[in-house]
């Protein structure tokens, strides 16, 4: 009889891992540890030093803590000082990367504004919100958006916070004054615009100047003085996460690799990965030791590169 | 001339030469001739004397006995040498020239006369001296010989009679083999006039010719008494035969009596009569099916009025094994000694031997398990006796005919229906490690060919016969009775199960294959009222066509396919997208969901791997498999499940030209379903969630 019951879990365990996408990742403050959230609403820590170390076993490669945060899939995690917060369903947790949870209302991207310390959560509700974090008060609503809230990015210069959403428009607003700046439809751009695939943003990432945008359209960066896209990256898939790293652009999105390109505007290097399409792109800049990149996607897996040009290792639900 | 006169005148002169005859005669005729030879010539002597009176008779035989023998001899020697010497005159007269006729020559011839005549006297005499002497010997040897011949006869006399004497000291009469009474006890019993003490107290021998009188009494009255016993003997066998008769003349009487009551029986539902017979030819199965019997049995009472167990098989073979034992183990640990030589034994040998070894019981178990709706599932468990492991063979009977559904084929097939009851029992090797020795003694490499022949031995079968053995995994200390005691209950319930399950989609693959997916009426809740996808073809694939197929290979790399699932395709269709979903079944369906994995061709061709949201459709039917069981025992989840994908699809085409904005021209697929949002989350999935009763989709 108990033979029995443990091959059904483990039965029932591999069918969620065949079935399972990962969103969003998020490294501890001390950049030791990394969090994954996945579509079944469970948060798994992993312990980069341990997967990382010469010793390595399988084992290492497995989380070292997994608990279920949410009914529904957690589709952002973002890392405070303290704090691991996770949003699901329309609640939000924040997890101590020693232990609490509070919660609140489906949430897409989440960023931390630390001029005012405040929270700004992009979520389905077409809306962006502003909360302060010592209080926990929601401050502000930005509305501007006609439908769902993807991604969300913060110009810490300028205090501007920008915002891409299914509706295909990436908003600029001005974190002081809480006032839309600019609006940016890129689907309205040729040169980017792939109708074929819509016209959603999905991807948003900010480097003083510059912009990097895509999702249906292509994935172009942008001068944000013009407002004018200046190279357009012929990346066949839909990308999903974009970042600027040193004076290359990496992303992910369909497709299952990880895009190197350059400024101008060329591919350089696809890195093959084991998920076949990837939805979040981590890197660990925090800590030199575990200076790594990671990737989730639609496996239970999480690729590790020690070095970005070829994938090292597979974490594991 | 002379010579010849004196022949001329034997005859005429009588002797009594005729002495010398006679003799002749006696001793021509041996010893024992005695005096009287020749009376007549006695006679004629005597006659002739007294005739001649006055005659001179020469008696030669008177004149014997006077003269001297040596005499005699001389008087020889002198005649013979006057003889010679008057020879030797003549002689020299006849050389001197003197005529034959002269008077010298005639008067010597006639002193040689004289002389010739004196030696023939002398003859004679000689001849009756040698005759006389002869008799007397004779007459010597005679008397002699009688003598003899008394103390011949006396000698033999005497040694007759030592014989005799020898021979009666050695007579053992029988009288000494016979145990006689002692002496005290027959003086005490005998009475007086046998015993006669007076008289044998002294004499040995009166005494023991008493006591055989005695015996002899005794044993006659023994004897009678003995004819006496013997009698009422007969008399006492006779009554006992009597009786006997009788009271198998009541046998047929009881018999219809019992046969009377068998209704009786029945109307009281105490099956006594059968349960003793059952009982009777119980005792003849080997251990494990009585274990198993007993078991079955307890249980049917006590819990399961729809379950019955039988015998059957040949009683009498039962019992011929179970007489003195014919070492059967022995022929197959002493076939052979190495086994290599096993290749050069004769191959009809080697059947024999496997033949042999895998020899079944004659007896085997029958138990039939019966449904709600008629339907029956018979198990024959088998004994295999040098193996020491219990088999099982199956067999359907129902109260319809099932020939309906193409891809039901290997539903109900007795050798796969009772794959897999407990999970990884595959049935197709023996659990008993020993068997393995014992296999390779006589060629057979895996037990797996013969299983189509004798049956399934599956872990379960070993348990509920109470067979325990030591390969498996967790081990509980029960053996025998307790063992199969506590296996019964959930054995039989998921027996029936399997075969409620196997009917249940039985009847659905022959619906399913009429392109109608059956839902009941429990289930519609988890679906719209509209559904326009339809299932066009559900046909069954065999295991190397399922692991072919491009979309499958993440399910096959995960470990979730084994080769004894059943694998089917569904084909789905609306316009012109067609979703086809391979299904992999486990045999314990429901207990475990069967696997879906899609493929859909629409514009392109696409599976879960590459779209995020067809594998959101996967994770609706696999994962999300709880709320369609539908009622209890959740036989409906494949049927659920297929409705759902079709659900799924409509949703998916629908929203699919929803989402891809800018595309000019009709879409072909016109929004029917309410969906709140057509995108959420990062991968902007579809809303495959149906709300009920409020009818709309939405995210999970």
């Amino acid at each position: 009889l108990m033979a029995c019951s443990s091959v059904l879990l483990t039965f029932k365990h591999l069918l969620k891992l065949l079935h399972m996408s990962v969103f969003s990742q998020s490294f501890s403050p001390c950049g030791r540890f990394l969090a994954a959230g996945n579509n079944y609403g469970e948060i798994a820590v992993f312990s980069l030093s341990a997967a990382l170390s010469p010793d390595a076993s399988e084992a290492s490669q497995k989380p070292i803590l997994n608990f279920t945060a949410h009914d529904g899939p957690v589709f952002s995690l973002l890392s405070t000082d303290t704090h691991l917060l996770s949003a699901g369903n329309g609640e939000i947790s924040a997890w101590s990367w020693a232990e609490t949870s509070l919660e609140i209302p489906e949430i897409n991207a989440m960023i931390i504004n630390p001029k005012d310390n405040s929270l700004i959560v992009g979520g389905g509700d077409n809306n962006i919100h502003i909360m302060d974090m010592e209080t926990g008060i929601f401050k502000s609503v930005l509305k501007g958006h006609t439908d769902y809230i993807h991604c969300l990015c913060f110009k810490e210069r300028e205090e501007e916070i920008l915002s891409g959403g299914e509706d295909g428009a990436v908003r600029i607003w001005d974190a002081r004054t809480n006032r839309p700046v600019h609006c940016i439809e890129v689907f309205k751009y040729e040169e980017c615009a792939r109708p074929q695939f819509g016209k959603w943003i999905s991807c948003l990432a900010t480097d003083s100047d510059w912009m990097l945008c895509g999702g249906g359209p292509s994935l172009s960066l942008w001068h944000l003085r013009s407002m004018s896209p200046t190279s357009v990256f012929p990346l066949p898939g839909c990308q999903r996460e974009a970042v600027f790293y040193q004076d290359l652009i990496m992303s992910v999105g369909e497709g299952p690799h990880v895009s190197h390109c350059l400024h101008g505007g060329t591919v350089k290097a696809q890195i093959p990965c084991t998920p076949s399409s990837l939805n979040t792109l981590a890197l660990n800049l925090k800590n030199s030791e575990h200076r790594v990149m990671t990737v989730g996607g639609s496996s239970h897996q999480i690729d590790v590169f020690t070095n970005f040009s070829y994938r090292a290792f597979s974490l594991s639900f | 001339m002379s010579s010849d006169a004196v022949k001329k005148r034997k005859p005429k002169v009588i002797r009594s030469e005729a002495g010398a005859p006679e003799t002749k005669r006696g001793r021509a005729e041996g010893d024992q001739v005695t005096y009287p030879a020749g009376p007549h010539l006695i006679g004629q002597r005597k006659l002739f004397t007294a005739k001649n009176q006055d005659v001179r008779v020469y008696n030669e035989e008177v004149e014997l006995e006077v003269r001297d023998p040596q005499q005699d001899y001389m008087l020889y020697k002198d005649t013979c040498a006057a003889l010679a010497k008057l020879m030797e005159e003549i002689q020299e007269l006849k050389a001197g020239g003197a005529k034959v006729q002269s008077v010298e020559i005639e008067e010597r011839r006639t002193q040689c006369s004289v002389h010739f005549i004196t030696l023939k006297k002398l003859n004679r005499l000689a001849h009756m001296r040698l005759k006389k002497g002869r008799d007397q010997t004779h007459e010597a040897k005679q008397r002699v010989d009688v003598l003899h011949l008394q103390l011949q006869n006396l000698l033999y006399e005497v040694m007759h009679l030592q014989k005799e004497i020898g021979k009666c000291l050695e007579f053992r009469s029988q009288h000494e083999e016979i145990e006689l009474v002692s002496e005290e006890e027959f003086f005490q019993e005998a009475p007086a006039e046998i015993s006669r003490p007076h008289v044998t107290r002294d004499d040995q021998h009166q005494l023991t010719l008493a006591r055989l009188d005695w015996e002899l009494e005794q044993r006659k009255r023994l004897a009678e008494q003995y004819k006496m016993s013997l009698a009422r003997k007969e008399k006492i066998q006779k009554a006992i035969e009597q009786k006997r008769e009788y009271l198998s003349s009541l046998q047929p009487g009881l018999q219809n009596i019992m046969q009377a009551s068998l209704p009786v029986q029945e109307y009281l539902a105490i099956p006594f009569e059968h349960m003793q017979k059952q009982a009777e030819v119980a005792r003849h199965l080997p251990p494990p099916l009585y274990v198993l019997l007993v078991q079955a049995g307890a249980y049917g009472q006590a819990c399961d009025k729809n379950l019955s167990v039988s015998i059957s098989g040949d009683v009498d073979e039962a019992k011929a094994l179970s007489r003195p034992p014919e070492d059967s183990q022995g022929t197959s640990v002493g076939a052979t000694e190495h086994s290599q030589t096993l290749i050069f034994f004769s191959s009809v040998q080697l059947d024999d031997k496997r033949k042999e070894m895998l020899r079944r019981h004659p007896l085997s178990l029958c138990v039939d398990l019966k449904c709600k709706d008629g339907s029956v599932l018979h198990l024959f468990f088998y004994y295999l006796m040098n193996l020491n492991i219990l088999t099982v063979k199956t067999k359907v009977s129902t109260t319809t005919d099932l020939s309906g559904a193409v891809s039901a084929g290997e539903l109900l097939n007795s050798e796969s229906l009772l794959n897999c009851l407990y999970a990884s029992d595959h049935g197709k090797e023996t659990p008993n490690p020993a068997n393995r020795y014992q296999f390779d003694k006589v060629g057979i490499t895996t037990f797996g060919d013969y299983v189509s022949d004798l049956g399934h031995p599956f872990v379960w079968v070993q348990k509920l016969g109470g067979l325990q053995f030591s390969s498996g995994g967790a081990q509980s200390g029960l053996t025998g009775s307790a063992l199969s005691a506590s296996h019964m209950e959930r054995t039989m319930k998921l027996l029936r199960g399997r075969l409620q399950a196997r009917l249940a989609l039985h009847k659905q693959f022959s619906s399913l294959e009429h392109s109608i997916i059956p839902v009941s009426s429990e289930c519609q809740h988890l679906f719209p009222a509209k559904v326009v996808s339809g299932l066009v073809r559900w046909t069954t694939m065999s295991c190397q066509e399922f692991t072919e197929l491009g979309f499958v290979q993440h399910v096959l790399k995960a470990g979730l396919v084994h080769e004894t699932d059943l694998f089917f395709m569904a084909t789905v269709e609306r316009g012109t997208a067609r979703l086809r979903a391979a299904v992999v079944m486990n045999p314990r369906y429901p207990d475990v969901a069967p696997l879906f994995s899609l493929s859909l061709h629409w514009k392109g061709e696409r599976s879960g791997r590459t779209d995020d949201n067809l594998q959101a459709m996967e994770s609706e039917v696999n994962v999300f498999r709880s709320e369609l069981q539908g009622p209890r025992p959740g036989l409906q989840l494949l049927t659920n499940q297929i409705q759902r994908l079709c659900v799924c699809l409509d949703v998916y085409l629908e929203t699919e030209s929803q989402v891809c904005d800018g595309s000019e021209g009709p879409k072909e697929f016109p929004r029917e379903k309410m969906c709140l949002r057509t995108a959420r989350g990062p991968s902007r999935l579809k809303p495959f969630k149906y709300n009920h009763p409020q009818g709309f989709f939405s995210h999970r």
